[in-house]
């Protein structure tokens, strides 16, 4: 009789009370792996943020434009690698619930700011020289089936165009992919010349600038001198890395995801307790068993073993397969959701902490009863019995 | 019957009586259906609230106009002329100053929350006396109204609570220019109370918009008022604008927090299966606890029915009081919380968290379905347990 067969033996007496305490775990931890990786996909543009990358907005709020003469001026100032100018679209395909990340840009700096953006070169050239042309995302362009070539209509919320209606046509001259996984590669990307060209209002203004510094080091320096040329000046900027920028944005939805985590995760350790309680209680409730197994000559330490590896068991059999439940959650909803949350995945990380708090589970649930049966003397726990 | 009943009183007062023996599992029961509650009502608050935010904000009698393929203010552009030639359309309410429009525009601008000390957006709103006196709930409860053509503004009761630096009498830097706030006005807890408010002149010309708007407020004149002046739309190609009431408006605006809602209740039936799983394991303990009590009973001649009704009873107690514990802990923690996040337009939406009573009774009604689904079972086994094998497993 091995260690291994008591240990399944004292596991499976109680077959409906184990499946009951796997089950709750499962549930707890299947919640864990599902929201932290909700959490984590709202929070994965700061983390992809470059480090060199500055964004220059209109100080009086980011959806204020700024004039394009302020591009030439940025791109003079001493440590400014790369500068680029973007303009927020506002467009959808078709219908309005279709909104599409599209941005009007000047491509050949925009792919020098945006070195993430990986695209073949005669594909590149190509967007160059069409001034309809346009870059697609790879996941856009899986989303709506769009192939090199193929002629687009894509409207503006904001914009009219100047032949009447809200719709332009683009060509698709290239499929871009990130160089990560998590770069969300869902945008669309034409040229700004071309919007200047067509639509009927807002001529000559850029929405806002990304710059990339020589070096990280020098950010703060570049930020204040360009704020400093453009104050008291009709259009004021406030310039901030991209990091900082994302995170502030992020914070703008506000504490109700604050809330909701919490409040998520203190039932997460609520039902951790409930069930731990349970399991502490299975043991205890083998006292006299243990009693027995010490008069037979079982050492202290075997027991001790026994009974951390029988909770610990118990921790992961539910943990992992709850872990492993949210996985497939996550990817069964990943394309349903892609459209808010693009970089919704569960992670190694998100596996990791997970793993950790099973084996926490199993270990605070075990050590006590564990620790009882160490130091139990056998005469006592047989006067215990009834 | 009456000794039936009886019974079960006896039963189900013997059974809470011996609680005290299983402190550790009863409490673990209690624990869990207070959590699952909890959890419950929190989502449910918050939708409560913002819900309250955005309907007080619709009136039935005033439409709202915006450019055609726009789904909210911001992104909407109106000319000046087009409001001159909707003015002219039947089904707009007129009095003694002409007819009842408001061209409206607005920028957003930057606050400092208090919760977070980071910028968000909030939006200043120019409008005319024509657009004040059309919000018929708005009142100032401090400070006076904004002189036109001044940089003055007044805000709204849920951007001064929310953001930092909105106090009555100072002064705020947008860019190149001051405003100074003179006023604070509530709108009776809706939505435009997140809002600043000034002279659209003002706005227009420090912001570069020319004579151009955001959107335009009707005051209807009948209840087919909408319809007029849809039909003065579609009439007038000039008029590329979509009509809807303000109530129908903020109804679209308001669903995306409706999601959180459903979202809680996913999160909160998941989380009540991880405590049911709980609260079985407990009942089930408990009755094993007690076979040989029940076995006793049953010997002496208490009915079947009566020991599975006392075994019930006891899990109701117990996932009721979890459920309170729940409904206070949440009470407590959530009701009145304020808070804001981005809404529809764009902009910053300050809300508060509201614990309405029908809230309580769908929490009252998650414990009392926790309580029956776990003493179910377990009940049924004690009752049908024959005596014998209950007194033998019982040592």
């Amino acid at each position: 009789m091995n260690d291994l067969y008591l240990i399944y033996k004292n596991m499976t007496r109680k077959p409906l009370r184990l499946f009951l305490t796997c089950f709750a775990i499962f549930i707890a931890f299947l919640i864990f792996g599902a929201v932290t990786s909700l959490k984590s996909a709202l929070n994965s543009s700061v983390e992809l943020s470059a480090d060199n990358r500055l964004v220059v907005f209109n100080r009086i709020n980011f959806t204020q434009s700024l004039p394009i003469s302020y591009f030439q001026k940025v791109a003079a100032v001493e440590g400014v690698k790369d500068v680029t100018h973007l303009n927020w679209f506002g467009g959808y395909y078709q219908e309005q619930s279709r909104q599409i990340v599209s941005l009007a840009v000047d491509p050949e700096s925009y792919l020098r700011v945006y070195e993430e953006i990986v695209i073949p070169d005669e594909q590149k050239q190509a967007w160059f020289n069409n001034r309809q042309g346009a870059l697609i995302g790879e996941k856009l362009a899986q989303i709506y089936g769009w192939k090199i070539g193929d002629r687009i209509p894509i409207s503006s919320n904001i914009f009219t165009h100047k032949d009447g209606g809200y719709t332009w046509e683009f060509v698709v001259s290239g499929i871009f992919k990130g160089d990560t996984e998590q770069y969300d590669t869902r945008q669309m990307l034409f040229h700004y010349k071309y919007f200047m060209e067509t639509q009927t209002f807002g001529n000559d203004w850029i929405g806002w600038m990304a710059l990339t510094t020589d070096d990280p080091s020098l950010n703060e320096k570049v930020a204040k001198t360009i704020d400093d040329s453009f104050a008291n000046s009709q259009s004021e900027t406030d310039t901030s890395t991209e990091k900082s920028f994302n995170k502030a944005f992020i914070e703008q939805i506000g504490n109700i995801g604050l809330i909701i985590f919490s409040v998520v995760f203190t039932a997460f350790f609520t039902i951790l307790i409930v069930v731990g309680n349970t399991m502490a209680l299975a043991i205890r409730e083998r006292t006299g068993e243990i009693a027995v197994l010490k008069t037979l000559g079982f050492s202290s330490a075997r027991i001790f073993r026994m009974v951390l590896s029988e909770s610990l068991l118990v921790a992961f059999i539910g943990g992992l397969s709850g872990l492993t439940a949210a996985w497939l959650l996550v990817e069964g909803i990943k394309t349903f959701l892609a459209r808010f949350l693009p970089n919704l995945i569960l992670d190694g990380d998100i596996a990791l902490q997970a793993l950790f708090f099973m084996l926490l589970l199993g270990i605070i649930t075990g050590l006590l009863p564990a620790f009882n049966a160490l130091r139990l003397n056998i005469v006592s726990a047989f006067n215990r019995q009834p | 019957m009456g000794s039936l009943i009886a019974q079960i009183i006896s039963v189900t007062l013997m059974n809470l009586g011996s609680l005290r023996r299983r402190l550790w599992m009863s409490l673990a029961m209690v624990l869990a259906s207070a959590v699952v509650v909890a959890i419950l009502l929190a989502f449910l608050a918050m939708a409560k609230g913002f819900e309250e935010t955005m309907r007080g904000a619709g009136s039935n009698q005033i439409a709202i106009l915006m450019r055609e393929g726009s789904s909210t203010e911001l992104n909407s552009v109106i000319l000046q002329d087009q409001v001159n030639l909707i003015s002219e359309s039947a089904g707009v309410a007129r009095d003694a100053n002409g007819p009842q429009v408001s061209p409206e525009l607005y920028v957003i601008v930057d606050g400092i929350k208090k919760s977070s000390g980071t910028e968000a957006n909030i939006p200043l709103r120019g409008l005319n006396q024509t657009g004040m006196a059309m919000r018929t709930n708005m009142h100032l409860t401090e400070g006076r109204m904004f002189v036109p053509g001044t940089n003055e503004m007044i805000v709204g009761e849920g951007v001064l609570r929310e953001f930092s630096g909105f106090e009555i009498g100072k002064e705020v830097r947008f860019g190149k220019n001051l405003w100074t706030v003179v006023g604070v006005f509530s709108t009776g807890g809706n939505i435009f109370e997140s809002e600043l408010w000034a002279d659209i002149k003002t706005i227009q010309s420090h912001y570069n918009r020319g004579s151009s708007y955001q959107s335009i407020r009707l005051q209807l004149d009948n209840d087919d008022g909408l319809a007029s002046v849809k039909e003065t739309i579609a009439r007038e190609p000039r008029l590329n604008l979509e009509a809807q009431t303000e109530r129908e408006y903020f109804a679209s605006q308001g669903k995306q927090l409706q999601y959180i809602a459903t979202f809680g209740w996913i999160i909160s039936a998941v989380m009540a299966l991880g405590a049911l799983a709980g609260a079985l394991n407990t009942m089930y303990t408990s009755v094993a606890d007690r076979a040989k009590e029940i076995a006793t009973l049953r010997a002496l001649g208490f009915s079947n029915f009566s020991a599975f009704c006392g075994t019930i009873a006891e899990a109701m107690v117990l996932a009721v009081a979890g459920g309170l514990l729940g409904s206070l802990a949440a009470y407590l923690f959530f009701d009145g919380l304020n808070t804001s996040t981005l809404g529809g337009s764009f902009t910053q939406v300050v809300f508060s968290f509201e614990m309405s009573p029908d809230l309580f009774v769908q929490g009252a009604v998650l414990a009392l379905v926790i309580g029956f689904v776990s003493g179910f079972f377990p009940a049924w086994r004690a009752a049908r347990m024959p005596v014998i094998v209950a007194f033998r497993h019982a040592t």
